[in-house]
């Protein structure tokens, strides 16, 4: 589930931790009442900061995805199935800013990558 | 905010034309900091003058609020310290040289954690020291220094010369330790990308010269390599630091960067040149930049 975590991303580590428990809740792989890693072994794990993987938790704890119980661990909280579908589309959505910022470095028009698209998606299909 | 290591112009002359000049290192309590440089920058010499070993012939040094050397016997209880060269006794046994080292520190001395690391490290208690592989001894020293409970650690390239198995236990080690107890660390390396993804501060030492010293993730952020298409020659009020030009293929220039935000796209509106790209670097390639600008800066003078 951590396996993505790369150091030399200029995306700051502590949101690649949360962006992978929300990966993963969104998936279903992780459900509700699931147990994460504490701070300490993830910390160890990664070989992180333990504040890198704090600040990771107190992001998702704010936005309610986690509950981070005193003494007994951190776990992943009921969240309705509308938000799994939003987060699904969060996600995505920045995939595809970072391919159109790809597209406008090759110079290709709006209406190239619609096309591209269009193409792709009856492509797979088929 | 407090620091658990402060000095204000250091200075030690180390050789012929080598010295420690004007050293200031801020290092934040509670934060892991990693001390840059690339080999005979002058590292392990600094930390030996945090350490009382070497007299610093200018400036002032504070560990953990103690005044360095006058105060330092009160403060080195508290600071676990591995040093580059390890000290250890050849003709002791692990156990003996375990038991050896927590005699020293007394009711500090956490036990428990000591047996814990011993077996996480795979370290019989009854080898002979001298019998001790280069990265078992390391583990050992590891050990001591941790099971002391320090509230600074001060590491001389941990991992150097070890292999990358050890090197994994050694630092998850020392994360583990500091998940438990929020301690300092102070670590130094010339491994850029051993700390990229540990340390929150960075210290980059350069011929015995401090050229930076920043939060990591403002260091990183700030670092970019520019492609910019008719550059001009001159360029007097750029407002970020350009470390080096390179021309690449036609007429675009590559620059790196520092101080970089993505407002200042707009400065190129107004300039006679165009932004065609920005592009991240990691922290090596960003570290190498840095001591190649600050090498052409002395070559300068």
């Amino acid at each position: 589930m951590f396996d993505r975590i790369d150091p030399r991303s200029p995306i700051p580590l502590y949101s690649q931790i949360a962006n992978a428990v929300r990966g993963a809740v969104a998936a279903g792989e992780l459900r509700a009442g699931d147990g994460l890693p504490s701070v300490r072994a993830l910390a160890a794990e990664l070989r992180v900061n333990p504040a890198t993987v704090v600040q990771a938790y107190r992001e998702l704890e704010t936005e309610m995805l986690i509950d981070m119980r005193q003494g007994a661990g951190t776990f992943v909280r009921e969240v309705p199935p509308e938000r799994h579908t939003a987060e699904r589309r969060r996600e995505f959505r920045q995939r595809v800013r970072q391919l159109l910022d790809d597209a406008a470095r090759l110079g290709l028009t709006a209406t190239d990558v619609a096309e591209i698209l269009r193409d792709e998606t009856t492509r797979g299909r088929s | 905010m407090s620091y658990a290591i402060e000095t204000r112009g250091l200075g030690r002359v180390l050789g012929k034309g080598f010295e420690l000049r004007d050293v200031n290192l801020n290092v934040p309590t509670g934060s892991i900091y990693g001390f840059l440089g690339a080999n005979g920058s002058g590292k392990t010499s600094t930390i030996r003058c945090l350490m009382g070993l070497l007299k610093a012939s200018a400036g002032s040094i504070r560990v953990l609020g103690a005044e360095v050397p006058q105060q330092l016997p009160s403060a080195l209880v508290r600071v676990g310290y591995v040093p580059e060269k390890l000290h250890l006794f050849e003709k002791l046994t692990v156990e003996e040289m375990i038991r050896f080292h927590s005699v020293a520190f007394e009711a500090r001395w956490d036990a428990e954690r000591g047996e814990a690391l011993r077996r996480e490290f795979r370290l019989r208690p009854d080898t002979k020291i001298q019998r001790l592989s280069k990265g078992e001894a390391g583990k050992l020293m590891m050990l001591l220094a941790l099971a002391q409970r320090p509230e600074l650690l001060i590491l001389d390239e941990p991992t150097d010369g070890l292999d990358p198995v050890v090197r994994r236990d050694v630092l998850s080690a020392v994360l583990d330790y500091v998940a438990d107890a929020g301690a300092t660390v102070f670590i130094s390396s010339h491994l850029v990308f051993e700390l990229e993804r540990i340390c929150d501060w960075v210290g980059v030492l350069d011929a015995g010269t401090i050229v930076a010293e920043l939060p990591m993730q403002v260091f990183k952020d700030g670092l970019k390599r520019l492609r910019v298409a008719s550059a001009p020659a001159q360029l007097p009020d750029a407002p970020f630091v350009v470390l080096g030009r390179h021309t690449t293929l036609g007429s675009v220039e590559e620059w790196v960067v520092r101080g970089w935000n993505p407002s200042m796209q707009q400065w190129f509106d107004g300039a006679s040149c165009e932004l065609r790209d920005v592009i991240d670097l990691d922290l090596e390639e960003g570290f190498v930049e840095l001591l190649r600008a600050a090498r052409r800066r002395e070559e300068g003078r």
